[in-house]
């Protein structure tokens, strides 16, 4: 029995035959707590893109996760979607998470996506590094699509012609995304998909 | 001689040197705090300087230690946490390494094994002596007396504990042994589990003493750079505080989360100085507190309301089958009428509910009596306004969880509570409770009805108790 990460509170356990035999998955968050999370379940495609899945919509719990996990820092918060990460995710297409920017790293002493990956216990490579500085965020939609390229492929590592899997926190504009995919394809990727936690409204 | 005097002058000398170099304004916001090195209200710069001229101690966020099971034991060092499973180890791409952060107190800053916390490490600031107390109310000879042996207890330096009904005019106790320490150039402070508490302490304290400095924190306060001598703090607060306080009286000691958590009590004692009594408040002291101030301090007990009249002696009615009637969308018939009659009668009430859930259920049943009523609890967003329009009677009820149980004051507020057989509701809860009940003198009595799906050994006690105090009996 353990307690729910986010709101403290005792786990309340269904006894089943699952449970019983150990079958059952740790949860880290209670029911009240997950049923406050909305699922989006968007599939689509895109030019770049070859497919984007979307599980959550950016609703006022999600905003909180994102707040204590990535400006409190709140590291154990990785594991809230760990089992939902990895019955997605695991296989064979190579996971690329969507890097930050090393310093940026440094200042909040980890890298949340990278987190996700590791908590869920799948394996990723990074084969982009980001050129500069700035932050999605605090753009406009005009300033996001004029931006110059936002990655560049990681010295001293080679894409193979097959399918690779990007991932990243949030969804907006797909702007990062695109700008990953694109770099990826010009490498010689023969596909490239995409999976976000969160699909943000335009 | 002369060379023993020599070298005394030049330490002395050297003391100023350094001592002229701070900068004051630092030292009144830190002189007793405890606080993360990157997150002052001062430029990282100047607390750099005064770390290197020794003025402020630094101290690792997180204390690591081996078991002699060879397992790792982690302390914050400003929360005191020692619950395992509130840390977090992960890697950490600034301290490039296994890094160990606390849950228990993430939401004032993180702190972590490479954070840094920093406290002041100089002379101590000088508060003022000159202060007036400018409550002009008349303390009943029982008040007088628990006020007396409170100040004894502050020159004895031992813990005291006042076990005052509800409504017995606590608060004005304290008044004098604070003006008394204060005017010895004491800091002091006032430490509530509840918010709620502290909203409401803030303007009666600053109406009493309005020469003294008095700072009110709470999450969500403004954070200043005010170093005030009388600080009105959540238990919560105080994390940030270490060694700050001459005396540290807590206000409903046994309010949840206060009993329930080891550590804001911990926390307490290290908000106060070594030798700094903590002395307790509260209508409902549990056996333990109890227990404990009986060995080493003193207690005094107030029986009777300040107005002189009795508490109101809880009222059983039935209320069977209340969580099916209102998942049914059906405003149970005896709790309907009870509502009905408050709002005809225009006597304000509160309706407590042991579950969010249910109660927002029911919130929609009692908007059709009136659309005015409201259901509040603790992480609601518009609380503190609803119970303001409470007290203006722009609203004619509340429904509420049990945040509202204590330290408010409604005038002629007729309370319900709606599943009291649940366990929510223990002995201490009920009491103060009913304790919302007649507070003033213009309406010193009031409807406390307790609607039950069955009758437990919490209810019979706390009206046990409730009569025995109205004989004018100890509990025990």
């Amino acid at each position: 029995m353990n307690d729910c990460l986010l709101c403290e509170q005792k786990i309340a356990s269904v006894p089943s035959w699952k449970a019983l035999l150990a079958l059952e998955k740790q949860t880290a968050i209670c029911q009240d707590c997950s049923k406050k999370f909305q699922r989006a379940d968007i599939k689509e495609e895109d030019k770049l893109l070859d497919q984007v899945t979307s599980l959550y919509t950016y609703n006022e719990a999600m905003r909180e996760y994102l707040h204590q996990f990535k400006f409190l820092q709140d590291v154990a918060l990785a594991s809230v979607f760990a089992n939902e990460l990895r019955t997605l995710l695991k296989g064979d297409p190579t996971i690329v998470p969507i890097p930050m920017h090393p310093e940026k790293r440094i200042e909040r002493t980890f890298a949340p996506v990278d987190e996700l990956l590791k908590s869920a216990r799948l394996p990723f490579t990074h084969l982009l590094e980001k050129t500069g500085m700035e932050a999605m965020g605090e753009k406009s939609k005009e300033q996001r699509l004029a931006v110059k390229p936002l990655f560049r492929l990681k010295p001293g590592t080679s894409v193979q012609p097959s399918t690779y899997i990007l991932l990243d926190d949030i969804y907006t504009t797909g702007t990062t995304l695109r700008h990953a995919a694109t770099v990826l394809k010009e490498a010689g990727a023969t596909r490239v998909e995409a999976v976000t936690l969160i699909r943000a409204e335009r | 001689m002369v060379g023993l005097n020599e070298e005394v002058n030049k330490i002395r000398n050297g003391v100023l040197r350094m001592a002229n170099t701070f900068d004051p304004s630092v030292r009144d916001f830190l002189a007793g705090r405890i606080w993360l090195r990157l997150h002052t209200p001062f430029p990282i710069e100047t607390i750099d300087a005064h770390i290197q001229s020794q003025h402020i101690k630094t101290i690792p966020g997180i204390k690591t230690t081996k078991t002699y099971a060879n397992q790792t034991r982690h302390i914050c060092n400003r929360c005191e946490n020692t619950i395992q499973s509130r840390f977090t180890t992960f890697d950490c791409a600034k301290c490039e390494g296994p890094c160990t952060y606390c849950r228990h107190c993430l939401k004032m800053g993180r702190v972590s094994t490479c954070t840094e916390l920093i406290v002041w490490n100089a002379e101590q600031p000088i508060y003022p002596t000159n202060h007036t107390l400018a409550w002009q109310g008349i303390l009943t000879p029982r008040q007088q007396q628990a006020s007396n042996e409170l100040t004894e207890s502050n020159t004895k330096r031992i813990p005291h504990l006042i076990h005052a009904v509800c409504g017995s005019g606590k608060t004005e106790i304290l008044f004098e042994p604070i003006h008394k320490l204060l005017l010895a150039g004491k800091r002091v402070c006032i430490a509530a589990p509840r918010v709620d508490v502290i909203l409401e302490l803030e303007p009666r304290l600053r109406a009493a003493f309005p020469e003294t400095a008095i700072e009110a924190l709470y999450g969500g306060a403004e954070t200043t750079t005010d170093s005030a001598q009388l600080i009105l703090a959540t238990t919560h607060q105080l994390y940030r505080f270490r060694h700050a306080f001459d005396a540290i009286f807590v206000d409903e000691a046994d309010a949840f989360p206060y009993t329930a958590e080891e550590t804001l009590r911990r926390a307490v004692r290290k908000a106060a100085k070594p030798e700094a009594p903590v002395h307790f408040v509260t209508a409902t002291p549990s056996d333990k507190l109890l227990n404990e101030i009986k060995k080493t301090g003193q207690i005094s007990t107030i029986n009777r309301r300040y107005h002189g009249h009795p508490l109101p002696i809880p009222r059983y009615d039935s209320l069977w089958n209340y969580t099916k009637h209102i998942q049914k969308g059906k405003l149970p018939k005896k709790l309907n009428n009870w509502t009905e009659e408050r709002l005809r009668r225009k006597e304000p009430f509160l309706i407590f509910f042991h579950h969010i859930g249910l109660m927002e259920q029911a919130e929609l049943l009692f908007k059709q009596l009136d659309t005015r009523i409201h259901a509040v609890h603790a992480s609601h967003p518009d609380r503190k306004e609803h119970v303001q329009a409470l007290r203006n009677k722009e609203v004619p009820g509340l429904l509420t969880t049990t945040i509202l149980e204590r330290g408010i004051t409604i005038p002629n507020v007729q309370v319900a509570v709606v599943g009291a057989e649940q366990l929510i509701f223990n002995k201490g809860a009920l009491i103060q409770i009913g304790g919302r009940v007649g507070r003033s003198e213009q309406h010193p009595s009031g409807d406390f009805v307790l609607f039950h799906h069955g009758i437990t050994y919490a209810m019979d006690d706390a009206k046990k108790e409730i009569i025995q105090l109205n004989k004018g009996g100890v509990p025990n």
